[in-house]
C-alpha cells in the first residue's frame, strides 16, 4: 500500500514542479508570444531522456520532441554532464522542432548523481535569419530560418560560456527581449532545482524508482487499451498543399498496424523533402503518432514516457516528415497538424466511437509588419484557432484550441494589439456559416480584419487547409477551408498565388487583413440532426435560415420549425446525393503525389466537376479519401486503384456516396 | 431603546449554517450550527438565528458570508443578460484569446463552456474609441429604445455595456450607459469601465458581463433577506462580505455583485487575521478544511494577499480578491481506484447526504472522515456534536471494497485508509504551496492556521509534509469564518492605470495622483458613514521589468517613497518570485492601486481559560501515527489552560473540531486562547 500511496505523491508532486515551471515561465518572461501566447512548454525528463512529467496545458509538440534532443544531449556528452551544467539545443534534424523552439536542459542531481532534466521550451520570437521573426514562407535553405544549435553546453559547472552566447545573441534580433527570454528560463530551471532537490530528499531513491514505475505503468496501461482493439491494417493519407513555391502538393500516407498490444504507424511513400519550409525532422511523426493515438485510446492519465512504448514509427530519411540538413522545417507545426490528421484517421477505423472531424491544419501563422509613424519599425505576430471538430454526441466548439494542442493564447487581446502597434482590429467575431455540417456540427471559426494604419508594412502567411477543407467523418461535411486575404479599396485581393502561404505581400495605409479560420469537420449526416438545434444555431446567428434549409433541411417559419416542410425537404435533399459504384482500375492511377479517380463525363456533369478538381468518396464510415477527378468518357462506375480500395475499405462493386471537395460550403443567405 | 449590543457573523455555506454572536457587552461568543438549505440560504440564517435565542432587538450589526454568487454561476442560475457592444466584437465573449481556459489536452469531446449571453443577446452598435482615446466616431447617434425593447420581449433581466478602449476613454460607454439605463426601467445596467476600468477587452467585458449576470439574483437574495429580517424586527443593517475581505452595504452589493464570489471563504482569512494578531503571529497561512473543499490563503504582516486577475469556471474574473485557492478535497472526498490502478482521491464528495459510509445514511464509498475513523482519530463509543453516532463497521467494510479494487497490494484496511489520508494531505499540501510558493513565499516562515470543520485534524499532517514548523487552532475552529466576518471593517478598492518606466515619469505625478485617489477614498469612506479618523488608506503599485508583461504587486508609501526605494524592493522581490533579478533593466510602473478601508470596532475577544491544574484527559485510545498503534490521550480543550503546555500525540476534542497532533508536537496553550504548536524538523 505505501508504494501504491508513495506513487501517486510522486506523480502529483512532478506535475507540479511542472506546473510551477510554467507560471515561472510566464511571469518573468519578456516576448508576448510567451507571456500572452503562452508558445511554451515545460517538462521533466529522466537522466537517460525519457519523458517523466508535463502539464496539462502543455503543448505536445513542443514535449514530445523533447525525449530526442535529451537523449542527443546524453548520447553527445555522455559522462561530461555535471552539476551546474546547462545545455541548449534547437536543431530540428536532432529531435527540434523548428528553429525558433530553443530548448534549454538543466541537469538535476541528486547525492551526486545524475537524477533527471529539467526542460524548457520557449519560442524566441527572433532566431536571426533571413526574415524578422525567423518564420518565412520563401526560405529555400534552413540558413536563412537562423541559427541551428546542435546540442550545446552554455554553461558548465556554473560558468557561462559568454562567448558563445554573445555570438548567439549577435546573431539574433530585438536582443534585450532574447536576453530576458533567456533569463526567465535560467531562473525557471533553479526553481525546478529547488523543487527536485526537495523532493529527493523526502523521497530519496524511491523518487527515481517511483518514476520508472510511473512509467511502467503508462505503457501497461495504453497496452492493455491497444489490446483491446481488432489486429489490422489502417489506411489513411492526407496532404500538405504546396510548400509555398512548388504547385504541387506534397502527401503523407500511413499504413497503421495493430497487432496485438502495439501500434505501427509505416509511414513510407510519403513525399521526400522540399526546399520550402514545410518539412519537420524526426521527433514531429512520433509526436503526431502519440499525441492521437493517446486522445482515442487513453485520453484521462497522465502522459510519460511509457504511452510512447507500444508505438514504433517508420518514416524514411529524406522525406519531408523526417528532413535531413539542410531542409528548411520553419513550417513543422503545418506537418505535424498534418500528421495529425491522418493518424486521426486511421484511428477513426480503429476506434470508431471516437471519429473525430478535422481542424484547421497548420498552426496560421499571421506576421504583419510595418513601420509606425515615428519610425520604428514594429512585427506583429499571431496565430488564430479554426473550430473543432465533431464527434458522436458532441458539437465542435468555436475557435479555440483543439484536443491536439496545448491551451495557450494565439490571438493577443485588441486593445493590446492596438495600443502597440499602427493597427486597429475592425471585427473579430465568429465566422458565420462556416462549419462542417452533421448530425454534430463542426465548430466555427472565426474572422478578424485588422487594418493598417502606418505607412506601409508587408504581410507573410504560412498556412495549411486554403484549398483542401478539413474533412467531416461519418458522412458529415468538409468544415470551410481557411483564407487569408486583403481588403483593398472595398476589393477582396488574393496576396498570393498559392492560397495560404504569402511571403512579405507589400501592405497599404488602409489594407485590412481578412483572417477567416477554418471551421471543424461534422460528424454523421446532417440530415439527422436535431431540428431543435439546427433552429437554436439560426436563433443565434451562427447559421442563416437559407442554411437550416439547403444544408439541414430544416424549414423554418416566424413561427418555429415546419415540421411537414422539414420531412419533405430531408427526402428531397437525400434524393439528390449522388452514390455510384465503385470499379477497380488496374493502375494506382496518380498524378505526381496525388491520387486520381476516373470519373465518367455524366458523373462530372452530376457533381459540376472539371478535370483535376478535388472529389472525395464517402461511405458513412470514418473520413471520406479524396483525390483528383480525371475526367472518362463512358460508363456509370467510379474507377478507383486497389489502394483507394484498402483505405476505403470498399470491394469492387460497392456503392458509395461521391461530391466535390470544394474549399468552402455554399451558403445561402 | 434597548441595547444593541449583538453583532452577529453568519457564514452559509454548502453544508452548513455557522453563526456566531458576538456579546459585546461580556465579549461572550454564541455560535450556533444548523443544515444549510440550498435554494433558500436565507430560511438556514433565520433558522440559525432562532436557534441562537437572543433577543433580536438588541443585534446592532449583522455580517452575512454567502455563496450565492458562486452558486448562481455554477448552477448557471444567474439572469437572462443581454450585452450591448461596439460594431464587430460582440463574439469576443465567446473567442476570448482562443484558450480552451479549463481543461481539454487529449479530450476529443471537450466542449467549450458557452458564454453567459447567448449570441442573439449580444448587440453591436457603431461606436468606436481609437487606442489612444480619441473618439473615431461617437455613440451619440446610436438609437437605443430598439435594443431594450428587444431585450424586454426576450426578458433580458440584466443587461452589460462593455466598449472597445473605454479603458482609455469612457465616455461613449457612459453615455450608452445612461441612455440605456434611462430607457431600461427597473433592469439593472452596469458599464465594463465601473466594474473594472483596466485594459484587456476579453477580461473587462468578461467581469461586467458577470456582474451584470450575478446583479439581480445577489439582489434579489439580499432583498428578501434584509424584508425577513426586518420582519423579525431586526433593524441592525445587513452587509455582505466582499470578495476582497471587506464588508460590502447591500447598496454596493447590488452594483457590484461581481465582488461577492468569494463572500464565504474570506471570513476565515479576516478571522484568522485577528486570531494571528492575538497570538503574535504575523505571517500564517490559513487552512480551512470543510466537508467538501479547502480553501487556503496567504497573510503576510498580518494583511491578507489580493489578487487581481481571477478566473472563475472558464469566465475571467478582473476584480480585486483575496488570493484564496480552492481544492476539492475535504471530510467528505471519496477514495477511488483509476483506470491505471492507482488510488485517488476526490474531487467527488459524498457531501452531508448520504455523507462517509460512517455516517450510518447509506454512503458506501471511504472517504476522509471514514479513514480518520479507522485511525483511531473519531470517536466511536461517543455521539458527535449534532448527535451523529459513528460506525466504524462501515468504514472498514467501504475500505474492505476499496482494497478489492485496488488488488495486490492494497494491504490492510487501516494501511489503505493511512494511504488515502497520505494522498488528501499531499493535495492539501499542493494547494498550501500554490498560495505560496508560486507566490514567492517559503511556506516554512509561516504559521499555519487550522480552522474549518475538518482543519484541525488535518493541519499538522499538512505542516509535516510541508516542514512548517509553527501551527495554531483557533478557539471555535469551526465558527471562524462567521467570526471574520463580525470583525471585517468596510472596504473600497481604487485603481488608476498610470506608470511607465521609472526613470521617464515624475514623482511628483505619483504623489499628485495618489493624493487625488486618496481624496475619492475619503469622500466615499464619509459618505458611508466613517469619520476620517476611522479611515486607513494602503497603497501598492503594479511594477515589472521594461518588456515584461506580468506585473507584481509592491507595497508602497507614495509620499515618502523614491524611485530608488521602489526599484530596490521589485528587484528584491522578483529574485524571491522567479529565481533570479535583472538588475540592470529598467522598471516600470503600470497601475497605482488603493484599498481604503472603513474601521469597525474591534471586540476584544476574549476567550475564558479554566483554571489551571484541572485534567483535562477524558479517554486514551489507540490511535494510528506514522505506522503504528500509538496509546494516546484524548483531551477537553476546555480544560486546557492559558499557559500550559502539552506534549503530542494527542486528541483535543471541542464543539465544532478535534485536533489530531502527531507525536513531535509541543502545544502551548496561548493567552489568547488559541493552541500554539511547534515541532522541529531535522533539517
Amino acid at each position: 500500500m505505501k508504494d501504491l500511496v508513495q506513487l501517486e505523491l510522486i506523480r502529483e508532486s512532478l506535475i507540479a514542479v511542472v506546473n510551477e515551471m510554467r507560471a515561472n515561465i510566464i511571469h518573468s518572461s519578456y516576448a508576448p508570444i510567451i507571456y500572452e501566447g503562452h508558445d511554451f512548454s515545460c517538462a521533466l525528463m529522466s537522466a537517460d531522456g525519457r519523458q517523466v512529467a508535463q502539464g496539462l496545458a502543455d503543448h505536445p509538440i513542443h514535449i514530445f520532441a523533447v525525449p530526442y534532443s535529451t537523449q542527443q544531449v546524453v548520447a553527445t556528452f555522455k559522462d561530461d554532464i555535471n552539476e551546474g551544467d546547462l545545455f541548449l539545443h534547437n536543431d530540428p534534424y536532432t529531435g527540434g522542432t523548428h528553429l525558433n523552439d530553443v530548448l534549454m536542459l538543466q541537469p538535476i542531481f541528486f547525492n551526486g548523481k545524475l537524477g533527471m532534466f529539467a526542460a524548457m521550451r520557449c519560442h524566441w520570437n527572433d532566431v536571426g535569419g533571413m526574415t524578422p521573426g525567423s518564420l518565412s514562407g520563401r526560405v529555400n535553405e534552413i540558413i536563412q530560418e537562423g541559427i541551428r544549435i546542435e546540442p550545446t553546453k552554455i554553461c558548465d559547472r556554473g560558468v557561462v560560456n559568454e562567448p558563445f552566447m554573445n555570438l548567439l545573441f549577435n546573431n539574433m534580433r530585438a536582443r534585450s527581449e532574447r536576453l530576458g527570454d533567456y533569463n526567465a528560463m535560467v531562473g525557471t530551471g533553479r526553481k525546478a532545482e529547488e523543487h527536485l532537490q526537495r523532493l529527493f530528499k523526502r523521497f530519496g531513491d524511491g523518487l527515481l524508482g517511483g518514476v520508472e514505475e510511473l512509467i511502467a505503468r503508462s505503457e501497461r496501461q495504453l497496452r492493455a487499451k491497444i489490446a483491446e482493439r481488432p489486429d489490422g491494417d489502417y489506411y489513411a493519407e492526407g496532404y500538405i498543399e504546396s510548400d509555398g513555391t512548388n504547385p504541387d502538393p506534397l502527401v503523407v500516407k500511413l499504413k497503421l498496424t495493430v497487432k496485438g498490444d502495439e501500434i505501427t504507424a509505416d509511414f513510407t511513400g510519403t513525399s521526400a523533402q522540399t526546399n520550402g519550409p514545410t518539412n519537420c525532422g524526426p521527433a514531429m511523426a512520433l509526436n503526431a503518432v502519440g499525441t492521437i493515438v493517446k486522445s482515442f485510446l487513453d485520453p484521462k492519465t497522465p502522459i510519460n514516457q511509457g504511452s510512447f512504448n507500444p508505438i514504433t514509427v517508420i518514416s524514411e530519411p529524406g522525406t519531408f516528415i523526417n528532413a535531413r540538413n539542410d531542409a528548411p522545417c520553419g513550417g513543422m507545426a503545418e506537418c505535424k497538424f498534418l500528421i495529425d490528421s491522418v493518424v486521426a484517421s486511421a484511428m477513426g477505423k480503429v476506434a470508431p466511437e471516437m471519429t473525430v472531424g478535422d481542424l484547421k491544419g497548420g498552426a496560421n501563422h499571421i506576421i504583419i509588419s510595418g513601420s509606425d509613424p515615428r519610425g520604428s519599425n514594429y512585427i506583429h505576430y499571431e496565430w488564430p484557432a479554426g473550430g473543432t471538430g465533431a464527434s458522436d454526441g458532441t458539437d465542435g466548439s468555436n475557435a479555440v484550441r483543439s484536443y491536439n494542442e496545448g491551451d495557450f493564447n494565439s490571438i493577443q487581446s485588441v486593445e493590446m494589439v492596438e495600443a502597440q502597434f499602427p493597427l486597429r482590429i475592425e471585427r473579430c467575431e465568429i465566422r458565420e456559416s462556416a462549419c462542417g455540417d452533421g448530425e454534430f456540427r463542426g465548430g466555427f471559426g472565426l474572422r478578424r480584419d485588422v487594418k493598417i494604419l502606418g505607412e506601409a508594412g508587408a504581410l507573410s502567411v504560412l498556412s495549411e487547409k486554403n484549398v483542401i477543407p478539413p474533412y467531416g467523418v461519418e458522412g458529415g461535411s468538409n468544415g470551410a477551408a481557411n483564407s487569408f486575404t486583403v481588403i483593398r479599396d472595398g476589393e477582396v485581393t488574393q496576396p498570393s498565388p498559392v492560397p495560404g502561404k504569402v511571403s512579405g505581400f507589400p501592405l497599404k495605409t488602409g489594407d485590412i487583413v481578412l483572417e477567416e479560420t477554418a471551421g471543424g469537420g461534422g460528424y454523421g449526416d446532417p440530415l439527422k440532426r436535431d431540428p431543435e438545434l439546427v433552429r437554436a444555431d439560426v436563433a443565434e446567428g451562427y447559421l442563416s435560415v437559407g442554411d437550416a434549409a439547403q444544408r439541414y433541411g430544416v424549414i423554418l417559419t416566424e413561427s418555429g420549425i415546419d415540421a411537414t416542410a422539414t420531412k419533405e425537404k430531408r427526402a428531397e435533399l437525400s434524393q439528390v446525393r449522388i452514390s455510384v459504384a465503385v470499379e477497380l482500375s488496374n493502375e494506382e492511377m496518380t498524378d505526381g503525389p496525388r491520387r486520381q479517380f476516373l470519373v465518367p463525363k455524366s458523373l462530372a456533369t452530376a457533381l459540376k466537376v472539371a478535370e483535376g478538381d478535388l472529389i472525395e468518396v464517402v461511405t458513412g464510415r470514418g473520413s471520406p479519401l479524396r483525390a483528383w477527378a480525371r475526367l472518362g468518357e463512358g460508363g456509370d462506375n467510379l474507377v478507383v486503384s486497389a489502394s483507394s480500395m484498402d483505405i476505403l475499405g470498399v470491394a469492387p462493386g460497392d456503392q458509395v456516396g461521391v461530391r466535390a471537395a470544394r474549399p468552402h460550403p455554399e451558403t445561402y443567405a | 431603546m434597548q441595547e444593541q449590543k449583538y453583532i452577529v457573523g453568519i457564514d452559509v455555506g454548502g453544508t452548513f449554517t455557522d453563526l456566531l454572536c458576538l456579546n459585546t457587552e461580556t465579549q461572550e461568543l454564541l455560535s450556533e450550527k444548523v443544515p444549510s438549505i440550498p435554494g433558500s440560504q436565507w430560511k438556514g440564517v433565520l433558522g440559525a438565528l432562532e436557534q441562537l435565542g437572543i433577543d433580536y432587538g438588541e443585534i446592532r450589526a449583522f455580517v452575512h458570508g454567502t455563496t450565492i454568487a458562486t452558486n448562481a454561476l455554477l448552477e448557471r442560475k444567474g439572469a437572462k443578460t443581454g450585452l450591448v457592444t461596439t460594431d464587430g466584437f460582440r463574439d469576443t465573449l465567446e473567442i476570448g484569446r482562443t484558450r480552451r481556459l479549463i481543461g481539454g489536452l487529449f479530450d476529443i469531446k471537450f466542449v467549450r463552456p458557452k458564454p453567459l449571453v447567448s449570441r442573439d443577446l449580444r448587440i453591436e452598435v457603431d461606436e468606436r474609441v481609437s487606442a489612444d482615446g480619441t473618439v473615431l466616431e461617437s455613440v451619440d447617434n446610436v438609437d437605443f429604445a430598439p435594443i431594450v425593447e428587444k431585450f424586454r420581449e426576450n426578458g433580458v433581466e440584466a443587461i452589460a455595456v462593455a466598449f472597445m478602449n473605454a479603458y482609455r476613454n469612457s465616455e461613449n460607454e457612459t453615455k450608452a450607459l445612461e441612455k440605456i439605463q434611462a430607457l431600461a426601467g427597473d433592469v439593472p445596467v452596469c458599464a465594463s469601465t465601473t466594474v473594472v476600468p483596466e485594459k484587456g477587452e476579453f477580461e473587462r467585458f468578461s467581469t461586467c458581463v458577470l456582474n451584470a449576470y450575478l446583479t439581480p439574483v445577489v439582489t434579489t437574495y439580499l432583498e428578501t433577506l434584509a424584508g425577513e429580517l426586518e420582519g423579525q424586527g431586526i433593524a441592525a443593517p445587513v452587509s455582505v462580505m466582499g470578495s476582497n475581505g471587506g464588508v460590502m452595504t447591500l447598496d454596493q452589493a447590488a452594483k457590484f455583485a461581481a465582488g461577492t464570489f468569494l463572500s464565504g471563504p474570506v471570513g476565515g482569512a479576516g478571522g484568522a487575521v485577528r486570531i494571528c494578531e492575538m497570538a503574535g503571529v504575523d505571517d500564517c497561512i490559513t487552512f480551512d478544511m470543510g466537508g467538501t473543499s479547502t480553501d487556503v490563503a496567504l497573510i503576510h504582516q498580518l494583511t491578507p494577499r489580493i489578487s487581481h486577475a481571477n478566473q472563475i469556471d472558464a469566465y475571467p474574473l478582473q476584480v480585486p480578491q483575496l488570493d484564496i485557492h480552492t481544492i476539492g478535497a475535504g471530510g467528505g472526498s471519496i477514495a477511488w481506484v483509476q483506470p491505471d490502478g492507482t488510488l485517488e482521491v476526490g474531487p467527488q464528495s459524498a457531501g452531508a447526504m448520504p455523507g462517509p459510509a460512517c455516517y450510518q445514511r447509506g454512503g458506501t464509498e471511504p472517504t476522509i472522515s471514514d479513514a480518520n475513523l479507522m485511525l483511531g482519530r473519531l470517536p466511536t463509543d461517543r455521539t458527535l456534536a449534532g448527535g451523529l453516532q459513528l460506525s466504524k463497521e462501515l468504514s472498514e467494510k467501504a475500505f474492505i471494497g476499496l482494497a478489492e479494487k485496488l488488488g495486490e497490494g492494497a494491504g490492510s484496511p487501516v494501511q489503505l485508509a493511512d494511504g488515502v489520508l497520505r494522498i488528501a494531505v499531499s493535495k492539501m499540501a499542493g494547494a498550501v504551496r500554490e498560495v505560496s510558493v508560486h507566490r514567492g513565499f517559503d511556506p516554512r516562515d509561516f504559521a499555519l492556521l487550522g480552522f474549518g470543520g475538518a482543519g484541525p485534524m488535518h493541519v499538522f499532517l499538512v505542516a509535516e509534509e510541508l516542514s512548517i514548523p509553527q501551527v495554531i487552532v483557533p478557539r471555535f475552529p469551526g465558527h471562524l469564518s462567521a467570526l471574520g466576518q463580525l470583525l471585517a471593517d468596510l472596504r473600497h478598492d481604487f485603481v488608476v492605470a498610470w506608470g511607465g518606466p521609472l526613470n521617464e515619469i515624475d514623482i511628483a505625478d505619483l504623489r499628485s495622483k495618489a493624493g487625488d485617489m486618496q481624496a475619492e477614498a475619503t469622500a466615499r469612506l464619509i459618505d458611508d458613514g466613517f469619520a476620517e479618523d476611522r479611515h486607513a488608506h494602503t497603497f501598492t503599485v503594479d511594477m515589472r521589468y521594461v518588456g515584461q508583461s506580468y506585473t507584481l504587486s509592491i507595497p508602497c508609501d507614495p509620499q515618502a517613497t523614491s524611485w530608488d526605494d521602489l526599484r530596490e524592493a521589485f528587484h528584491d522581490r522578483h529574485e524571491q518570485t522567479f529565481g533570479r533579478a535583472d538588475r540592470h533593466s529598467e522598471v516600470e510602473m503600470v497601475n497605482i492601486r488603493l484599498f481604503s478601508l472603513g474601521l469597525i470596532d474591534k471586540p476584544a475577544l476574549k476567550f475564558a481559560s479554566p483554571e489551571a491544574g484541572a485534567d483535562p484527559v477524558i479517554e486514551r485510545r489507540q490511535v494510528w501515527f506514522g505506522d503504528d498503534w500509538t496509546d494516546c490521550p484524548i483531551m477537553d480543550r476546555t480544560k486546557m489552560a492559558a499557559g500550559e503546555s502539552f506534549q503530542g500525540p494527542m486528541i483535543i476534542e471541542e464543539a465544532g473540531g478535534t485536533s489530531v497532533v502527531p507525536p513531535g508536537w509541543t502545544i502551548n496553550v496561548h493567552a489568547s486562547g488559541s493552541l500554539d504548536c511547534r515541532r522541529s524538523y531535522d533539517d
